[in-house]
């Protein structure tokens, strides 16, 4: 659940066998997107199984991700661009920080794009969003150029800052979109 | 539910800043076949009425209004508030366009009566963007780094037109106590070290690592341009009206300052997840390699290792030609793209095939004006400091090309917005819903 802190009890007992361990760090560098692999390797997890994941990043939107589905986390930074991160089951496993408001779907995250792609990446995934679904957007700052063109299509948002260069913006299809 | 931020109220205005950026590439354009024209008195001393002429054509009509009209773009991004009136930024604009034509005009004739009041215009202009900004960052929370040097930077060009106000008085009525050049010398490094410097370098710890995909910097490169800009600029100002001993410190506080921005730049280029550079960043990072040699040469001169016209001029077209130019050459072909895309496409994104940003873009001659304009800017310096008026004119005729080069390309970018509403939109193979 914490960064670098003492390795919690469920860790420290658990046999290396059941650890699955997950290197994206090449997959990331070519550029290749690593969220189906990652989510593979969790459908398969064990009951008493551990993902042991690598990346060249803290993989922040997972945690909140893989919360959903019951996992905690213990993070490892080993150096500035290699992470190790542990995503284990608990008994009361909390869930992640804020729940977002409707039928949520997986986070969209849209950080380390360059302007415009944010935002289409953005309008493209609302396109296909029913009235009364929310989509959950992770960016590293406030996109203000985005903001009008939700206003003008009908969609409710809501963003909060969540760390430095982190922010959260839910937005959900209130009505018939405006012809 | 629908909560944006505090400060963003509405849509961040797009053709006020192009506006402003058009103006200014124009002001480029005939800067640049202004330097190949005045290749004979560019030989000699620097303080003549057309060569003044010329730099204030570089100063105010390129670099201010560059950073004033990406300003209107670049405060609603990094620093997440809608700017207070744009109604404001229109008027100011037509307040700014006549002062500055007045002034280049009237330097170039050498007519002090007729150069005050065009200034007087200018600093009128000045003064209406400064309230502007600054009913902008009223209740600004928390004064980041960005925040804060661009506080220091619209100070300091209020400071400057203000000092540049007194400096046309001066000529007429000869009030002022202090030396002529020392005073003229303290104008030039109010403008540079004071208003160009800390906007560059505040805006580009916030944009650079939105272009280059790199990780946003921290660590002590803040706290050396933070401070050395804030000891620096007084202290060489200073130095150079009152109190000479203060010039040393002054420029060495500021080389404290530049070697922080290019540890920046260096670690968000190495760092950087971005693998191939487009031609706008590599004006930036080129803008980056003609600082150094501008601060190297500045230092020299602080430190009387060099002195004379020519090198003060080889200097100034270093660090206003080759940095503060280049640099802003390449924030031009990010933010002018991206306006148009939004002010043109931004409302069937996701509804309907749109073109991407590289598509607006011509890169056959951005990479044309990358050559002509970096050879152009390397040789006008070298040139200066050999005093050839043959060199001189081949470097001013490199440069043109490279600004004719350049502003085409802007044109077609442009075009995106004259064609909107004629045609289809294009698809080009790009994004679709």
């Amino acid at each position: 659940m914490n960064r670098g802190a003492g390795r919690p009890d469920a860790l420290t007992r658990l046999p290396e066998a059941s650890a699955v361990h997950l290197d994206v760090r090449e997959d990331i560098r070519r550029g290749r997107e690593p969220i189906a692999r990652i989510m593979s390797a969790v459908k398969a997890l064990g009951a008493a199984q551990v993902l042991v994941l690598r990346a060249p990043f803290e993989p922040v939107p997972l945690y909140a991700a893989l919360g959903k589905r019951g996992f905690a986390h213990w993070t490892e930074r080993r150096a500035d661009d290699d992470w190790s991160v542990w995503f284990y089951r608990e008994p009361a496993a909390p869930a992640a920080p804020r729940e977002p408001i409707g039928r949520d779907q997986e986070a969209l995250d849209i950080r380390g794009l360059e302007p415009p792609e944010p935002m289409l990446r953005v309008l493209e995934r609302l396109d296909t969003l029913a009235p009364g679904e929310s989509v959950t957007v992770l960016h590293d700052r406030r996109p203000v150029f985005l903001y009008p063109q939700l206003d003008a299509r009908g969609f409710l948002h809501d963003t909060e800052d969540l760390e430095r260069g982190l922010v959260r913006i839910v937005i959900r299809r209130a009505e018939a979109e405006p012809s | 539910m629908t909560a944006a931020a505090p400060g963003i109220t509405r849509a961040p205005a797009t053709m006020l800043p192009l506006s402003y950026l058009m103006a200014a590439a124009i002001a480029f354009l005939l800067a640049c076949a202004g330097a190949a024209s005045l290749a004979g008195p560019l030989t000699a001393h620097y303080y003549q009425p057309r060569v003044v002429a010329l730099a204030h054509t570089v100063t105010l009509g390129w670099i201010s209004l560059s950073i004033m009209g990406a300003s209107y773009q670049l405060i609603p991004v990094v620093l997440e508030r809608t700017m207070w009136s744009e109604r404001l930024g229109r008027w100011q604009l037509g307040m700014l366009l006549t002062g500055i034509a007045g002034m280049v005009t009237h330097f170039f004739i050498g007519r002090w009566p007729g150069l005050l009041m065009a200034a007087a215009m200018v600093a009128l202009g000045a003064g209406m963007h400064l309230v502007n900004v600054a009913m902008t960052l009223r209740g600004l929370g928390r004064f980041s780094f960005t925040a804060r040097l661009m506080t220091m930077g619209f100070a300091g060009f209020g400071l400057t037109a203000l000092f540049g106000l007194l400096l046309g008085a001066d000529r007429i009525w000869k009030f002022l106590p202090t030396a002529f050049f020392p005073t003229l010398h303290a104008h030039f490094h109010l403008a540079l070290l004071g208003w160009v410097a800390p906007m560059i370098m505040g805006v580009s710890a916030r944009a650079y690592p939105m272009f280059l995909l790199a990780p946003e910097p921290d660590g002590w490169p803040a706290p050396a341009q933070l401070w050395g800009l804030a000891l620096g600029v007084p202290a060489v100002v200073g130095g150079l009206t009152a109190w000479p001993a203060l010039v040393l410190p002054g420029a060495f506080a500021v080389s404290a300052a530049v070697v922080g921005h290019l540890t920046w730049v260096a670690r968000m280029a190495r760092d950087r997840k971005r693998p191939r550079l487009d031609w706008g960043l590599r004006f930036v990072l080129t803008g980056g390699a003609f600082l150094f040699a501008g601060a190297a040469l500045g230092l020299g001169l602080a430190l009387d290792l060099f002195s004379g016209p020519r090198v003060a001029m080889a200097y100034t077209a270093l660090a206003l030609g080759g940095w503060a130019s280049l640099t802003i050459v390449g924030m031009m072909l990010k933010i002018v793209p991206f306006l148009v895309w939004y002010r043109v496409y931004s409302s069937r994104a996701g509804r309907a095939p749109v073109p991407t940003l590289a598509q607006l873009g011509w890169p056959a001659a951005e990479g044309l004006a990358y050559g002509l304009l970096t050879c152009g800017m390397a040789g006008l310096a070298a040139a200066l400091a050999a005093g050839s008026a043959p060199l001189i004119l081949a470097a001013g005729a490199v440069l043109a090309a490279g600004s004719l080069c350049f502003c085409t390309t802007l044109a077609r970018m442009l075009w995106h917005l004259a064609a909107c509403g004629q045609r289809p939109v294009p698809t080009m193979g790009a994004h679709t819903a």
